[in-house]
């Protein structure tokens, strides 16, 4: 393979070894698992349909499409809370090799989060095959028609790039103030079970009262999520206005994240 | 202040190239006792006292040359680990400077970058990359590394059918061909048979030969003096 950028040693290395990390990450997992790689799809499946038979049939939610609906919200949602919650302790927990080698330490955080996007990734695809194979087969849509469907799901890009973000600037917060302060992992986990309701994932949002739906705003992965709702459903955002205030939020805790993690970590050593 | 006590034992020949070079360098721990660090913070600040210090080093001024064979000794916590450690890069000082050059491998590391349930191969690439070592190098080394720890055919079983001295081998091997410009070795190693203790020293002779840099941290004098051409004392001036 031709090399299009030329990297310096030093990037070739850092570059080399994420990578290294990542498929550790992603082999580990699955390595004596009998079904292997099929729990990455079978997980987000059975969830959803716990939680669809729940909200369809206990406490109705009036969306169209209730199990597609879940799914798409699902999905961004479960890479974001476990990556969130499996970082926040990761330096902790790898304290034996904190102590003992010098290494980009922000491998660990990436190698989790990057492992983490591969299973989203594979199943989001494997859901925009399916939705496609839907509008072709058995909606019959016309060839402009399915043009028009697919450049709308072009809109994951932009939504897998602010949820990337987004996620690697908090874990990089949290995992590198929770050396220090341990409290940080229980508030964490604590944190995602709420903030997993502030979320449009298993409601949409204007089906809320009108004057509470900009507060829902502050929180970036409202407008995550419904970006792909838009994406893979067609779904329109319910308040299209606010969206720079999440791309703003989410740019600022990167930003914040990488600092934070720049200062900590040359003294990581000293509080494990 | 920490006092570096110089003892050269036999004929020191070096070069006129500093490989490591620390000014001034001082190191500062906070003590924390069993309370979590917020209460702590927070009594302290309460009480209107200052935070509980403790100065691992101070004022630690040193230039080694390249191909010196180094030996630190002292009594326990004067700081000989907190200074193989900044030199390493693993901690960073509080206060001075620290110049290196060249590729710096620490044997304390040898199998804490090892995982479970990968394989004996998967488990070198993890490794060597950790310890420093770019892939292209651990691609030219793969198959010396392998028989170098002569493991046989636990290379492709998961690491945790290992016995620890499988390993270890593995782990020192990884870390022995990573062609360090500067070696730092934390208490003595002594481990695997006799043929293998054969091939390790073998390797090191080699290694020296070709103007690698050692540091030791050891207790044992006489083992220093044997090993070493430039004997560092630490000691405390309170």
């Amino acid at each position: 393979m031709k090399k299009i950028i030329k990297l310096s040693k030093k990037q070739r290395y850092w570059l080399d070894f994420v990578s290294a990390m990542t498929q550790k990450e992603i082999k580990a997992r699955y390595k004596r698992a009998t079904f292997g790689f099929l729990w990455l799809v079978l997980n987000p499946l059975l969830q959803m349909l716990v939680m669809g038979f729940v909200f369809q049939f206990f406490v109705p939610v009036r969306v169209d499409n209730y199990f597609l609906f879940l799914f798409a919200g699902l999905l961004p949602w479960n890479f974001f809370a476990q990556s969130l919650t499996k970082t926040t302790p990761a330096f902790f927990y790898e304290r034996n090799l904190i102590k003992k080698a010098k290494f980009p330490r922000e491998g660990i955080i990436l190698s989790i989060i990057f492992s983490n996007l591969f299973h989203f990734l594979i199943a989001l695809i494997l859901l925009m095959i399916a939705l496609i194979g839907d509008k072709l087969l058995i909606e019959s849509y016309t060839f402009m028609q399915l043009i028009n469907y697919a450049l709308r799901m072009l809109w994951v890009f932009p939504a897998i790039l602010l949820l990337l973000l987004f996620t690697i600037g908090l874990s990089l917060i949290t995992s590198s103030l929770n050396v220090k302060f341990r409290d940080i992992n229980f508030i964490v986990s604590l944190a995602v079970m709420l903030w997993f309701y502030a979320t449009p994932v298993i409601y949409a949002l204007n089906l809320l009262p009108e004057f509470i739906q900009p507060l829902f705003y502050l929180n970036p992965m409202t407008t995550v999520v419904e970006m792909f709702h838009y994406a893979l459903m067609g779904l329109p955002m319910t308040m299209m206005n606010f969206v720079w205030v999440a791309i703003v939020l989410i740019i600022a805790i990167f930003y914040f994240g990488i600092k934070i993690f720049n200062k900590e970590s040359k003294n990581f050593d000293d509080w494990l | 202040m920490t006092i570096l006590e110089e003892k050269i034992i036999r004929n020191r020949k070096h070069t006129n190239d500093v490989v490591i070079s620390l000014s001034d360098i001082s190191k500062k721990y906070i003590i924390t006792h069993e309370k979590p660090t917020l209460v702590e913070d927070v009594s302290r600040i309460l009480r209107f006292q200052k935070k509980e210090e403790y100065w691992a080093l101070q004022n630690v001024n040193l230039k080694i040359y390249k191909g010196e064979k180094v030996g630190f000794y002292g009594p326990n916590g004067v700081g000989k680990t907190t200074l193989l450690k900044i030199i390493a890069g693993i901690s960073s000082p509080t206060s001075g400077k620290v110049k290196t050059k060249g590729k710096i491998v620490s044997l304390i590391s040898l199998d804490a970058g090892f995982h479970p349930d990968l394989t004996g191969q998967e488990n070198i690439f993890l490794n060597g990359l950790i310890i420093g070592m770019s892939k292209a190098e651990i691609e030219a080394k793969f198959k010396q590394i392998i028989d170098f720890a002569g493991i046989g055919d636990f290379i492709t079983a998961p690491l945790y059918t290992y016995s620890s001295g499988m390993r270890l081998r593995l782990g020192f091997s990884i870390a022995i061909h990573s062609q360090p410009d500067i070696l730092l070795l934390d208490e003595i190693i002594s481990m695997g048979d006799e043929s293998f203790r054969k091939k390790t020293s073998s390797l090191m002779k080699k290694m020296f030969a070709n103007g690698a840099t050692l540091l030791l941290v050891s207790h044992q004098l006489e083992y220093l003096e044997a090993n070493c051409n430039r004997l560092i004392e630490l000691k405390r001036n309170e």
